[in-house]
């Protein structure tokens, strides 16, 4: 009863005073309604200086000193409004979040813009959530400018990884009062399986044993052919591209080698052991991706329903590695 | 060798160009504004802990420009004690107003040595808000108030300067903001000042308060004593009468009696024991019932009217008369007080006294002024009659060149002889004490009497205030039957000083005295003059002046009657609310600024909703246009044109390079595109 009555009022205060809502999309505009304020703790000590200062004016009768306490008491009350006028009416939109593997610190981009004839600064932005340490960038943001603040974040887990909730909040110009807001920034980064840090070797398919170091495929150079995205940059033909210029009508070419049939190397999820935890299964099958890539080996990927065949390059590892955050099955 | 040397000279030359560093930038301004606060009080500090606090400024900002370390505990804390002593050296006490500002001051210097955190900057800065109100005890002219803003000013730019997290503008543009910051809170300090319902004070009192920096009347007369307090404005008490006014010319508030002079100095000898019970005193006519209203003096005697009849009550310090009718009471006065006197105007005092009891009035110094003792000598020849010789002093006074000045020339050692028959211009003390001489050598009982005359009624709140410039001091002179008879030299010499009041008879003068401008009224000096006054009293009167009553007066001749402090404070929040309100329009509008150019794009797609075709959610503009001119129902082919083109162009103008989205052309063209597609 009372446990229902409390998440009744946390709510209510989270919903309509704090305003706290879900991610907007798009540009958000933090209005007065949104933007937050209170006396700092250095502003309750002001306040209780003043107490004195008005106390000793009277008992003295001193005028001047009544002058000296009321202009005081009044710049604490510009300094409000200016400690608000620094935080509201601000452009809120959330940039890209590169995807990381899990336990890495994800990035998230967080664009600021004032489209106002006046500077702000000092404002800090933090990830504001009970379970992440409260760790604050501070941005000064020009008339009529823009400016980017990355927040990061460890990732946990693989999957979508939504932003934190964001809380800014300045103290600017006087420190005597504290004005912030809160956003939930709509942007999500991908977080991949940790890659598994011992992991067997590659499981080359075919039951022959290869020779060497598995660099087969690599060794017959065949030619050169017509870049296409996804190519290793390893594998771009430089002498070739550096005799004519790209302004003049040169292209990206790429080595062609031949060889690589005899060994192919296919990562399929199904393949492991049913008995191993399926994250353990995605840790590895992510770092066999990792690794094929390194070497530079060409790999075709199963997962589930989804089959990417054969090839190599960023693309690929990209497209193998979101199949695996994303992959729901078990 | 040379190279190297070079390159030390490079270095160094590099290192004194360089820009200091944050920190040491905004710890200089903070030393620079507690300096703005700590100079006006070395007006009044004692040396010592002047130069203290310049010793501990300069230490911080030495510390601070050779980026060395704070320093250690032991260190700062022997420095404590060492000014803490020396405080006490100086004053002789720890309690009290002038060692308290002291070792405030001395605190603030303390703590710039002690700072670490952000914290402690806040620490620094309260506090010297409150060494700047402590100026005001000893202060509160034009000048100190323009150094207070210049100080709070430096103040607002040190604490704003420690707050950016980033970039930091230049100085300029910070001093601008502090005093930006200053001049918004004017208009809504002026609101609270006139309309924050003021406290009487004193609330409390701090022991030691009552015997220094206090003016008033003193236990002793000698030249110069009431000439010091003639230039003063302070209220000394103020008076409710319950019965009619009396004229200006019968109120003399007697407080002192002097009986002893020795050739300089007028005091009351020792054995003026208070006496209980009321003294020999015979009264006639209506009483006058007042009630006084004293500011603290830190002395025990009362103001009466001349002559009080009965005792006043005070609380828990009972008052008596001394057998000369001086009504003292048993403590010093060091708050204020409010008693009930009734006095009768016309009263005969002591009518039946012993030669021998009179004896004490005759007193004068042995071999002192032998011209006066000649005069007086003379004098006695022409009648035996002691009023008449009383009368004809008077006539002397007024017969001859006497002068009435608030700046008499300096006496000698036969004083009285000088001020008789050389300089003859002196000020209310000098014709008091010259009158008790030569009456005395006449061998008349004879005793200075000092306290004030007059008083000026407050038309606001009908009561009469009596300031320290109404000091004043006159004679009694004892005859047969009719006992002490009050008698005032000053009011021959200059009648109008007793009529009306002080400054009638001698206009202030500027600069305390240095520049006295004699030209005629017309001239520019004189003009200057004149405004120059003006603005002074407007500023005592409403900045220094604004008193409860004054508050109450103000707001009434606003029309506002009967404003107690309920109403007083509903009438500051509301005005003040306003201020505020005006001042924060701008945030409590919450209008979106768009992009003047997705402004047009979107009254477009408004139009296009109104014909039917409201862009989806996920349309970007070309998939908008696409869709747009596909369709071939409402749309005429003429429009269709008009939308293609100012789609097309709403791309470029949107998402080509820079060179075509800053272009003004383009932005007027898609304007008037938009008007061909309506």
């Amino acid at each position: 009863m009372f446990a229902a009555v409390k998440k009744r009022y946390v709510n209510i205060r989270n919903k309509w005073l704090y305003q706290l809502r879900d991610a907007e999309p798009g540009e958000v505009f933090l209005k007065q309604r949104r933007v937050f304020i209170m006396p700092s703790a250095a502003g309750l000590a002001f306040g209780g200086t003043l107490v004195v200062l008005f106390i000793a004016a009277a008992n003295y009768s001193l005028s001047l000193g009544f002058v000296l306490t009321f202009l005081i008491t009044s710049c604490g009350v510009v300094d409000m409004h200016l400690t608000f006028r620094n935080m509201a009416h601000l452009y809120l939109t959330a940039g890209q979040a590169h995807p990381v593997f899990a336990g890495e610190e994800a990035q998230f981009e967080l664009h600021l813009i004032n489209r106002y004839k006046y500077n702000r600064y000092a404002i800090c932005l933090g990830f504001y959530a009970e379970d992440l340490p409260n760790l604050e960038q501070a941005a000064d943001i020009g008339a009529n400018a823009t400016c980017t603040v990355n927040l990061h974040v460890t990732s946990k887990r693989r999957g979508w990884l939504t932003a934190p909730r964001v809380r800014l909040q300045t103290r600017f110009p006087l420190g005597l009062l504290r004005s912030w807001a809160y956003w939930m920034p709509d942007a999500k980064a991908l977080i991949y399986p940790y890659p598994e840090e011992y992991s067997p070797p590659l499981p080359m398919s075919g039951s022959d044993e290869l020779d060497g170091q598995g660099q087969a495929g690599q060794e017959d150079f065949a030619g050169v052919r017509a870049y296409q995205a996804g190519d290793s940059m390893k594998h771009l033909a430089w002498r070739q591209i550096a005799r004519v210029d790209v302004a003049e009508g040169g292209a990206l070419v790429t080595k062609h080698f031949e060889g690589g049939t005899k060994s192919e190397l296919c990562l399929d999820f199904a393949q492991l052991p049913r008995t191993m935890d399926v994250e353990m299964r995605l840790s590895r099958m992510a770092r066999w991706v990792l690794e094929a890539e390194q070497q530079g080996l060409p790999y075709s990927f199963k997962l589930g329903g989804q089959e990417f065949a054969t090839a190599l390059g960023p693309a690929h590892q990209n497209a193998c590695l979101r199949a695996l955050a994303l992959y729901e099955g078990h | 060798m040379d190279l190297s040397l070079n390159s030390a000279l490079l270095a160094m030359r590099r290192g004194t160009s360089r820009p200091m560093s944050r920190d040491k930038a905004d710890t200089l301004l903070l030393l620079v504004s507690c300096g703005l606060v700590i100079a006006p009080h070395t007006a009044h500090l004692p040396i010592w802990t002047s130069i203290q606090c310049a010793a501990l400024l300069l230490w911080r900002g030495w510390l601070t420009f050779r980026g060395l370390r704070m320093p250690p505990k032991w260190l700062l804390l022997s420095v404590s004690v060492i000014a803490l002593g020396t405080t006490y050296l100086s004053f002789h006490r720890f309690f009290g107003r002038e060692p308290g500002v002291a070792m405030v001051i001395l605190l603030l210097g303390l703590k710039l040595l002690e700072m670490h955190a952000k914290r402690d900057l806040f620490v620094v800065v309260l506090v010297s808000f409150f060494v700047m109100l402590t100026n005001f005890f000893y202060s509160q002219s034009m000048g100190t108030a323009f150094v207070m803003v210049l100080a709070l000013i430096a103040t607002l730019t040190t604490q704003l300067s420690f707050q950016y997290t980033g970039a930091v503008p230049p100085f300029a543009m910070r001093l601008r903001m502090g005093a930006m910051i200053l001049g918004l809170a004017v208009p809504l300090s002026l609101v609270l000042f006139v309309l924050f319902p003021r406290i009487e004070g004193p609330l409390w009192s701090i022991p030691g308060d009552g015997a220094s920096g206090r003016t008033g009347l003193s236990d002793h007369m000698s030249p110069g004593s009431i000439t010091d307090l003639a230039q003063s404005d302070d209220i000394a008490f103020r008076v409710k009468f319950i019965d009619p006014i009396p004229p200006q010319t019968k109120l003399y508030w007697r407080a002192l009696i002097f009986d002893t002079y020795d050739g300089h100095t007028w005091t009351h000898s020792d054995d003026q024991h208070p006496q209980i019970g009321r003294p020999d005193l015979s009264v006639r006519g209506d009483p006058v019932r007042y009630q006084v209203t004293q500011e603290p003096t830190g002395q025990r005697w009362l103001f009466a009217l001349d002559l009080p009849h009965s005792l006043p009550a005070l609380q828990g310090n009972p008052a008596t008369f001394s057998k000369d009718m001086q009504t003292m009471a048993l403590r010093p006065i060091n708050d204020r007080v409010r008693y009930d006197f009734a006095s009768y105007p016309d009263y005969t005092l002591q009518a039946n006294q012993s030669r021998n009891s009179l004896l004490q009035w005759l007193q004068l110094p042995i071999n002192s002024n032998p011209k006066a003792r000649a005069f007086a000598n003379q004098l006695r020849a022409q009648s035996s009659d002691n009023a008449a010789l009383a009368d004809n002093l008077l006539q002397y006074f007024h017969g001859q060149h006497f002068s009435y000045t608030l700046q008499p020339p300096l006496l000698g050692d036969d004083a009285i002889d000088e001020f008789l028959f050389s300089t003859q211009a002196g000020f209310c003390e000098h014709y008091a004490g010259a009158f008790v001489f030569l009456m005395r050598a006449m061998g008349v009982p004879a005793r200075v009497v000092t306290g004030y005359q007059g008083g000026e009624v407050n038309p606001v709140d009908g009561y009469m205030e009596v300031r320290q410039s109404d000091a004043h001091a006159w004679a009694e002179i004892w005859l047969e039957q009719r006992g002490w008879v009050r008698y005032d030299p000053t009011a021959a010499v200059a009648p109008e000083r007793i009529q009306r009041n002080l400054v009638s008879v001698i206009p202030r003068t500027t600069l305390g005295g240095l520049i006295t401008l004699h030209s005629g009224k017309e001239s520019l000096l004189s003009k200057l003059r004149f405004n120059w006054e003006a603005v002074n009293n407007a500023w005592n009167q409403w900045v220094l002046n604004y008193s409860p009553e004054k508050q109450r007066g103000f707001l009434q001749s606003l029309g506002l009657k009967n404003v107690d402090w309920e109403n007083m404070i509903e009438l500051m929040v509301i005005i003040g609310a306003g201020v505020v309100g005006i001042m924060s329009l701008p945030l409590m509008i919450n209008r979106q600024k768009k992009d003047p150019l997705q402004n047009v794009y979107l009254s477009l797609c408004q139009v296009m909703a109104r014909a039917g075709y409201p862009r989806e959610k996920y349309e970007g503009p070309r998939d908008y246009r696409l869709r747009l001119i596909a369709d071939n129902t409402k749309l005429t082919p003429t429009r269709k044109n008009a939308i293609d083109r100012f789609l097309r162009l709403y791309e470029s103008l949107r998402y080509a390079d820079l060179q075509v989205q800053q272009s003004k052309s383009g932005f007027t063209q898609l304007k008037s595109l938009l008007s061909e597609c309506k």
